[in-house]
């Protein structure tokens, strides 16, 4: 379970996340929503120990998330940013092979286990096919699904997502969402995804956690929290629901 | 990805190393045969010391290029280029002042010094943000060499007397390698490459960058701290016994990356391998191309570095 005490962040004077308390209870699939700049980036960065806050602290079952070793963490949850980046080229097979890496001991091989472990992750996000693809050689899209198959190559019991489908076309938005819920609901693994689209929220996440001027301002059931009214005051549109659909407008 | 082990490919090489040293060690101004070879001291004394210490430090400036390659996420960077080498020549002309010209330690503990705070500066410098800037860190490597530069041809003034003493830091030459030199240089050199060599796969998942690193389970400040001090450390004595010699770490890291990949557990292995052949070379090649005179070695490294380094350069602009 992770419990968030009074997490207060800051960057120099700008206060991007004031007193949050609140806890995710393990198995929940969490959207993340909110405006750009309300600090969604910033919560997942604390709850994965890479940044300190300026008060308050992220606990993990009871211990302060910075009290984990790396390995400890990584081993606990896997983290897909929102911009993968590198210089150098490894394939998506060695790139998928890295996310097995807190189980090895230095100096040994990889194992017969892992090799396995790690061709099942690219199937299931179908990247089997770009195994020996080179990052210059994928698509934005592609290189996702590989960072997504890293993430779950270390085979951890929390998932953290940072806009994971936001350079996706929708076929592969739909394909990512219910692998994601496929997952949570197999595997019972935590996620805590921030995504933009309200939609696409609807349809696949079960609670929402929407933060408005670093607060929180609706934490709960999705379909309950998705209201015109909560909708109006964080992103400033209209919104209109229907039975599996949110339509918006600009407010006038 | 390959799976099939580099073991034997390692062994070839290794002999291939072996007898490369053996055939360059039959060559120059003096030449002998097989039988004379093992009483003669100039042999002995002169060229067997060069020919470990030549390779040694090939082997050990390769090593930390690849990986600063890693740590700085930047295939442009290697010792010379980032202002180490330089750094760690300005405590060796320190030393010299100080008339510590006798103790290689002394001489190696004032390189290590200044070789550390060069690193202090240019990593203050260039890690603003997230992620290492090329053009900062190579503007930083570039202003780091220009000032040391400026403070050695000082200092040159100021002791007239020891002048050539303090050319020879700033040139780069094995010229006056000797059995000393390798007993000193030898166990830094072996260990250093052991602890890069031990933490080859961090160095693989800092390439992703240091938070992607830490959430796939590396101490990322602590790796880094522990592969700078223990380059700059093998850097500072390199440099220390054979002067300032730039761009093997920059050419032979980036050879094997073509041939097999960016995996450092393939890499620094190989990097001891050739690195070491390379400057073996490098070096025969300048005390026999113009025979007796010596060319410094440090040019003819540069004269392969410099170009290519150059093309990199070109190659990467594009994706900046």
């Amino acid at each position: 379970m992770i419990t968030l005490r009074n997490l207060t962040c800051r960057y120099g004077d700008k206060t991007v996340l004031k007193s949050l308390d609140t806890h995710f209870d393990d198995g929940d699939f969490y959207a993340i929503m909110g405006a750009n700049g309300c600090g969604k980036t910033t919560l997942l960065r604390l709850i994965a120990g890479l940044l300190t806050p300026q008060e308050g602290a992220v606990m993990l079952d009871d211990n302060n998330v910075l009290q984990y070793t790396a390995r400890q963490l990584a081993q606990y949850m896997a983290f897909v940013r929102q911009h993968p980046y590198t210089d150098f080229e490894f394939s998506a097979f060695e790139t998928v092979l890295m996310g097995r890496n807190p189980y090895q001991h230095r100096l040994q091989n990889e194992s017969e286990t892992d090799w396995q472990i790690v061709e099942q992750c690219l199937k299931q996000t179908n990247t089997w096919h770009l195994r020996f693809a080179k990052p210059n050689q994928m698509s934005g899209g592609e290189l996702q699904r590989v960072m997504i198959a890293r993430a779950l190559a270390q085979q951890t019991p929390i998932l953290l997502l940072d806009e994971p489908v936001s350079n996706l076309d929708i076929a592969h938005q739909f394909e990512i969402l219910d692998l994601l819920r496929q997952i949570n609901r197999e595997q019972h693994k935590t996620i805590l995804l921030v995504i933009h689209d309200l939609n696409m929220a609807w349809q696949y996440c079960d609670r929402l956690l929407l933060l408005h001027q670093g607060g929180i301002q609706y934490q709960g059931p999705l379909r309950e929290g998705l209201t015109p009214q909560n909708i109006a005051t964080v992103f400033g549109v209209t919104a209109t629901l229907t039975d599996d659909n949110i339509h918006l407008s600009p407010r006038h | 990805m390959s799976r099939k082990s580099h073991f034997p490919l390692y062994v070839l090489f290794t002999l291939l190393l072996l007898s490369a040293m053996l055939g360059c060690s039959m060559l120059g101004a003096v030449r002998f045969g097989w039988h004379e070879m093992w009483h003669s001291s100039i042999f002995l004394n002169l060229r067997l010391p060069r020919i470990i210490l030549s390779v040694l430090v090939g082997a050990a400036l390769s090593v930390c290029g690849a990986a600063y390659q890693s740590i700085f996420r930047n295939p442009l960077t290697d010792p010379y280029v980032l202002g180490i080498s330089s750094g760690a020549s300005l405590g060796a002309a320190i030393a010299i002042l100080l008339g510590l010209e006798a103790y290689l330690l002394g001489i190696g503990a004032c390189a290590l010094a200044t070789g550390l705070l060069t690193i202090v500066v240019i990593y203050r410098i260039a890690s603003i943000g997230n992620r290492m800037h090329t053009t900062t860190l190579l503007l930083t490597g570039v202003c780091i060499t220009f000032l040391i530069s400026a403070v050695i041809s000082f200092l040159m003034v100021l002791h007239q007397d020891k002048m050539d003493s303090i050319i020879f830091w700033t040139m780069g030459s094995f010229s006056s390698a000797t059995w000393p030199d390798v007993a000193i240089v030898a166990p830094i050199v072996l260990v250093g490459i052991g602890v890069v060599l031990f933490y080859c796969r961090d160095l693989n998942l800092l390439l992703a960058g240091s938070e992607t690193a830490k959430s796939l389970g590396v101490e990322v400040e602590r790796v880094k701290k522990v592969l700078l001090l223990v380059t700059t450390l093998m850097v500072a004595f390199c440099v220390s016994t054979c002067g300032v010699i730039g761009f093997v770490g920059l050419v032979v890291p980036h050879c094997i990356r073509l041939v097999c990949g960016p995996d450092n557990r393939r890499i620094v292995p190989y990097a001891i391998l050739f690195g070491g052949l390379f400057l073996l070379l490098c070096d025969t090649l300048s005390r026999t191309i113009l025979p007796p005179a010596e060319l410094p070695v440090g040019s003819l490294t540069a004269l392969v570095g410099a170009p290519l380094f150059i093309y990199l350069l070109y190659r990467n602009k594009k994706s900046y």
